[in-house]
């Protein structure tokens, strides 16, 4: 099966002398799934989403979407997408059945299509209840799922969701989980951009990990874990010594005891030997974070800015 | 979106979603847009002991049209910057210059009762006829489309919501207050006049004060007249097309 996105060497700067927002990104996005792309702020994810959109030029490289050429062939992209960019609102003085019906007559669907789609839409996504109020009314959680339902909605077949839960509390940010889960039960392609890495883990089949608007790792999140070169993560309370640890793999401290994060064996071994002394341990593979964290080298939440665009 | 209806169902849309729906939230949008033309109307009567009501009159009309161009230009920005609207319309099959003519045919939905009563005055003072009514019309719609597309091109361009607050009074002035709309070009001092001709605004005013009988233009100026509005608008529009950026570069 082709690639919804198929990206080889794209590249973007904002201008001359700034640093690159994208650097030579060459991955291939397969139709059907929730695709995760993942990152600090300014890694390039939104630029590389603006590119795959149509709303931004690449400096250089090729981009092609649904096999259409970003550069030449847009408007037969757009015809096919829909969007929901980073830090969008509603306008204001619509009501939720608004916004999602005038969203798909404007897009050109009939009044009849609309209103099935908007009726349709609004029931799965629990906002039925609502489609009175205007949009201003709602918390964020709620608006941000409308933003989610307008796209949604459309027969559009990729949807580009760039940070939808930024900012949201936990409740709402699954609110929002349950419509991209939607999108993905229709076999339609979602392309993601977070900086939650549950949430990446949670709904896309595909990540990609871009720092410095440089691709660092690809792939689906299990086999992420086969890339790193300690893949299991040991935490163990008292009995022990840092230097005693440090022959199973590499230590840190962490509240109370200590994170070695090791082979597998090794990690095993560690287990074990905790066992035998009565200390407290868990074992499991390393998280998304812990990934994230050996390969780009720092937390995906420290903020300082990765480069110069988002 | 390839066929016709679709790009036409989308235009409608766009007005409906932009002209009407906030009329319903805040009906003081309709009284807004008649606050200049009336203000400049009432202060031009008054100082003119009614001398300048024609021109008053058909000036009003006229910026009430450019205030559509400048609405256009504050709209956009906004959706634009603030609510990243444009870019959900980039990313849709919905075509740059359907956004742009749905938006400004919704700025006329605003100035509809502003027209109304302009256009009270016009029959009332005797100035309806059918040839005149061609000509407000034609001049009208022409000063619309040109102040739409100067606002649509301005728009793409602003960073911030504000820097329309910046331009569309300098439109205004430019536009509207400078040039001969208001008075007649015979008020200026003879030395300015040429300076007058450098906006399309003094063309649709000849136009529209000969139609109120206020000394017609002479026939070939009448098409000078015309010939000139209508580039502008062309130019104006083809720079829109060409020159907005839809699409970031």
């Amino acid at each position: 099966m082709s690639a919804a996105i198929e990206a080889r060497g794209l590249s973007k700067r904002y201008a001359k002398g700034r640093e690159a927002a994208l650097s030579e990104v060459s991955l291939s996005i397969p139709p059907g799934a929730v695709y995760g792309l993942i990152g600090r702020n300014g890694a390039g994810k939104t630029t590389f989403i603006r590119i795959c959109a149509t709303q931004l030029l690449p400096s250089a490289g090729d981009l092609r979407v649904l096999g259409f050429d970003v550069r030449g062939e847009e408007r037969k992209i757009r015809e096919r997408i829909a969007c929901v960019p980073q830090e969008s609102r509603p306008l204001y003085f619509l009501n939720v059945w608004e916004l999602v019906y005038l969203y798909l007559k404007m897009r050109g669907l009939d009044a009849v299509e609309s209103r099935r789609r908007t009726t349709n839409v609004l029931d799965e996504l629990g906002l039925s209840e609502v489609k009175g109020t205007l949009v201003n009314r709602l918390s964020g959680g709620m608006r941000r799922r409308a933003m989610v339902a307008m796209v949604l909605a459309s027969d559009a077949e990729i949807l580009f969701l760039d940070e939808p839960t930024t900012g949201l509390d936990p409740i709402a940010r699954r609110e929002v989980w349950g419509a991209i889960r939607r999108a993905s039960r229709e076999k339609r392609t979602v392309l993601l951009t977070t900086h939650y890495l549950d949430e990446a883990e949670a709904l896309s089949a595909r990540l990609a990990l871009l720092e410095k608007g440089r691709l660092l790792l690809e792939g689906p999140p299990s086999e992420l874990r086969g890339r790193v070169r300690l893949p299991y993560r040991v935490t163990v309370q008292g009995s022990f010594l840092p230097s005693e640890l440090e022959r199973f793999g590499q230590v840190s401290d962490v509240e109370g005891g200590h994170l070695v994060f090791a082979q597998e064996g090794a990690a095993r071994e560690l287990a074990m030997l905790a066992l035998s002394r009565g200390a407290k341990v868990s074992m499991g593979p390393v998280s998304l974070e812990d990934i994230f964290m050996e390969v780009v080298g720092r937390s995906i939440e420290d903020d300082a800015p990765a480069a110069e665009a988002t | 979106m390839s066929d016709s209806r679709h790009r036409l169902r989308s235009l409608l849309a766009i007005t409906y979603l932009n002209g009407v729906v906030p009329i319903r939230t805040q009906p003081l949008y309709l009284v807004n847009i008649l606050a200049s033309p009336l203000s400049f109307l009432f202060f031009i009567v008054i100082a003119s002991h009614g001398v300048f009501l024609p021109e008053a009159v058909g000036g009003g009309m006229i910026l009430m049209m450019l205030s559509m161009g400048t609405s256009v230009q504050t709209d956009m920005t906004h959706y634009r910057q603030d609510l990243k609207f444009q870019d959900v319309m980039v990313a849709s099959p919905i075509e740059a210059p359907i956004y742009v003519a749905g938006l400004a045919l919704s700025e006329l939905v605003y100035a509809l009762p502003g027209l109304f009563v302009f256009l009270l005055i016009w029959i009332a003072e005797g100035w309806a006829n059918p040839q005149s009514a061609l000509v407000l019309t034609g001049v009208l719609l022409l000063s619309w489309a040109f102040a739409s597309a100067l606002g649509f091109t301005l728009a793409t361009y602003f960073e911030d919501v504000r820097e329309t607050f910046v331009f569309s009074p300098l439109i205004s002035l430019a536009l509207s207050v400078l040039p001969p709309v208001y008075y007649p070009i015979t008020a200026l001092p003879a030395m300015w006049r040429p300076l007058a001709y450098l906006s399309p605004t003094t063309y649709a005013a000849d136009l529209i004060h000969g139609a109120m009988g206020l000394g017609a233009p002479p026939l070939l100026a009448a098409g000078i007249d015309w010939l000139v509005l209508i580039a502008f608008t062309v130019a104006l529009v083809v720079l829109a097309a060409y020159k907005a950026r839809w699409r970031e570069p």
